[in-house]
């Protein structure tokens, strides 16, 4: 009776298939179903860390003083590190088989408004750079309860609404800022935050870590996850189930949004400016890292582990590719490549999913 | 069911092999193109990372150029010119680069660059204050760096700084625009963006120069973010608030081409707006052959990067580089463009 409630998406027939030690009677035990949905996330994840792995194997091989050195470890993590804050609020949005293309402009935005603020208040100390901190933070959970409120309860698709925001956050940027980059933030903020390290860890490591592992226990342990992939799996069967959607679809884009703004903050703690002309591609690198991770693009499908492998393969190739001194455009191919068999390879396995 | 076991499996293995594959081969085969020089990249890497630098003696040092973006003539010619230099003196030259001017794209290049431990860098950085912090690090390494082009705020990093007295092409344009002008009517500047350091001086040479001219008013300076449709904007919008607009000068290569095209759309209204563009790239070329722009202000990029590699391995050598050099322009008009001085001038898009 339990199994004919379970949509299609948590048959656990797929990972039973693929793991040679399951046997047919995984198929009914209803009790099992968690244990199995798990082990075929797992097992999705998995392929793509091995890829990682044998990626950074070959640079290894390839270029023994150069890739494997401490400081270029500790710089692919800072590169990383601003890319991964967004992709771990992406992938509860596409979880929930949404999607947010406005996370650039909204960073861009978020940095606009914490330097005029700081400006305004000294640009100098402690206390000043935690209030830009907070009006970035503040500005990205703003822009976030727009996009939430406007899909969740105008009913408009995530790909227009966030296609406007994207318009819009960037457009109000410009205006603020007359399209001339902002200079200048608290030198603490830099010092620190932007080179600062504890215990030898990047602290903007320290704070994408932090993200990660917050966005890995939400997702797998609490209800709030869990609600998520139901939303994302069907929306209306959660919600006849009672899950107020609505207000999930609310938090899930105000996340997204704040994590833009804490991602617009370390972006100006490294670089001392706005960069308004920049971050018009972070939308699709954190979509992609997601997907990669094997995030499903039609929701109820993915880990945040996975969205970590998804963000470090597209850095570790252009970090390898650059120290092997391969010509710059065939970074751009190989990571084109490695997208298009990631989402190949997910759609596979959910043709295989639905024959059973 | 043992049957469509079979079938899955089989179906994503090759898949992600062929994937991988794909990956490997383009790293071997993109670093396979210059075979000698990515084995002399891991080579000198691997010999480099306990510390000591390539012995003194001339020749066979790794030299990498980070352009300001790639795919821009101007770099190119730039490349051409370091290439000719690195060539003669025996030495490699790669290039590596982000596809946008942005120094949150050039400073994971760069820093990728570093671990690849070459023996000197010469970068073009993008920001004036942001690259500071990057570029240290590059010295901090034990890499000779040289500036080409753009500077930063403290160059004293650098062994030499090569790049066009960007104030004085702009006060040659200036001087070329009003001429052009007859010496009267409204006239605007179209930069990139603040903060980059060439631009900056062209637009200060620029104001310095038609300052002199009383009939001439400045309408002042906007900037196009490097996007030629945006300057194209900026023209329509400048052209209907002040019809009397008949002068423009773009401060670089895509600054002037969007001007170009928004002179055109203007259509008859457009026909008196002289335009004076920096740079002088095929498509620029295109235009002032078309007789859209009225002249070029064209700077000696191979030149920039000859004189680059130069100082950077005279440095090498443990001989005493020129800290600051500043290479000159030609002024390209419809006229002059088919003499031999001013084809070598044009900007090259391959070497």
């Amino acid at each position: 009776m339990s199994s004919s409630d379970s949509p299609v998406r948590d048959e656990p027939a797929a990972a039973a298939t693929e793991d040679p030690d399951a046997t047919g009677a995984d198929l009914v035990i209803p009790g099992q179903e968690r244990d199995s949905w798990l082990r075929r996330l797992t097992d999705s994840t998995a392929l793509i860390f091995i890829a990682l792995l044998a990626l950074v194997t070959v640079f290894a091989v390839l270029a023994p003083g150069a890739f494997p050195s401490v400081p270029n470890i500790r710089n692919i993590f800072i590169a990383a590190a601003s890319l991964l804050v967004i992709s771990v609020g992406m992938t509860f949005v596409i979880i929930s088989a949404g999607i947010d293309l406005s996370v650039g402009s909204v960073l861009v935005f978020s940095s606009v408004v914490a330097v005029k603020a700081m400006t305004a208040v000294g640009n100098e100390g402690w206390g000043v750079s935690l209030i830009g901190i907070g009006v970035a933070l503040l500005a990205g959970l703003l822009w976030g309860l727009i996009n939430g409120f406007l899909i969740a309860k105008a009913g408009i698709p995530p790909l227009i609404v966030t296609l406007g925001t994207l318009g819009a956050a960037l457009g109000f940027a410009q205006i603020i800022t007359g399209g001339i980059n902002l200079r200048g933030v608290p030198p603490q903020l830099t010092q620190v935050l932007g080179y600062g390290r504890i215990f030898g860890i990047p602290w903007l490591v320290v704070v994408a870590a932090f993200v990660t592992a917050w966005g890995i226990i939400a997702l797998r342990f609490t209800r709030f996850g869990r609600y998520t992939y139901a939303v994302g799996s069907n929306p209306e069967a959660a919600r006849r189930a009672g899950i107020n959607v609505d207000r999930h679809l609310l938090k899930i884009y105000a996340i997204v949004g704040l994590l833009s703004g804490l991602a617009g903050v370390m972006s100006l703690a490294r670089f001392s400016n706005t960069n308004i002309a920049g971050h018009t591609t972070d939308n699709l690198q954190s979509i992609a890292a997601v997907v990669i991770g094997g995030t499903s693009l039609f929701g109820g499908i993915g880990t945040v582990f996975g969205t970590v492998v998804g963000v470090f393969i597209p850095t570790v190739l252009q970090n390898g590719f650059v120290i092997l001194r391969v010509q710059p455009f065939w970074q751009e191919v190989a990571v084109g490549v490695v997208l298009i068999a990631a989402v190949y390879v997910d759609q596979l396995k959910r043709r295989a999913r639905e024959r059973l | 069911m043992s049957q469509l076991t079979l079938k899955r499996t089989s179906g994503m293995r090759p898949v992600v092999m062929a994937a991988l594959l794909a990956l490997l081969l383009t790293a071997c085969g993109g670093g396979g193109g210059d075979a000698a020089e990515s084995e002399a990249a891991s080579g000198g890497a691997s010999e480099a990372a306990g510390g000591s630098e390539a012995a003194g003696g001339g020749g066979d040092y790794d030299i990498v150029l980070i352009p300001g973006v790639i795919g821009d003539e101007f770099y190119v010619s730039m490349e051409c010119g370091a290439r000719a230099a690195a060539d003669e003196a025996g030495a490699s030259l790669d290039v590596q680069g982000a596809d946008t001017f942005d120094p949150t794209a050039q400073t994971p290049v760069l820093e990728a660059v570093i671990a690849s431990q070459p023996d000197a860098i010469l970068i073009a950085p993008t920001d004036r204050t942001a690259m500071q912090a990057p570029i240290q690090q590059a010295v901090d390494a034990g890499i000779t760096v040289a500036l080409v082009d753009t500077t930063l705020e403290d160059p004293s990093v650098a062994v030499a700084a090569v790049a066009s007295d960007n104030v004085e092409g702009g006060r040659m344009a200036g001087d070329a625009l009003a001429e052009l002008m007859n010496e009267e009517g409204a006239a605007l500047v179209i930069n990139v963006n603040p903060g980059i350091s060439t631009t900056d001086q062209r637009q200060e040479g620029f104001e310095e120069a038609i300052a002199q001219y009383e009939n001439i008013e400045y309408l002042g300076t906007e900037f196009s973010n490097n996007e030629p449709a945006q300057a194209a904007q900026i023209v329509d919008a400048t052209l209907s608030a002040n019809p009397g607009l008949n002068g423009i000068f773009g401060t670089n290569l895509f600054s002037a081409e969007g001007a170009a095209t928004g002179v055109r759309n203007a259509g008859p209204e457009g026909e008196d707006i002289s335009i004076v563009g920096f740079d002088a790239g095929p498509a620029q070329v295109d235009q002032l052959e078309s007789g859209q722009v009225q002249a070029l202000i064209a700077q000696k990029p191979e030149e920039i990067g000859t004189q680059g590699v130069e100082q950077a391995i005279a440095a090498l050598n443990g001989e005493e580089p020129e800290a600051e050099i500043t290479t000159g322009f030609e002024v390209i008009t419809q006229d002059n463009l088919e003499e031999p001085e001013m084809q070598e001038a044009l900007y090259k898009s391959q070497c």
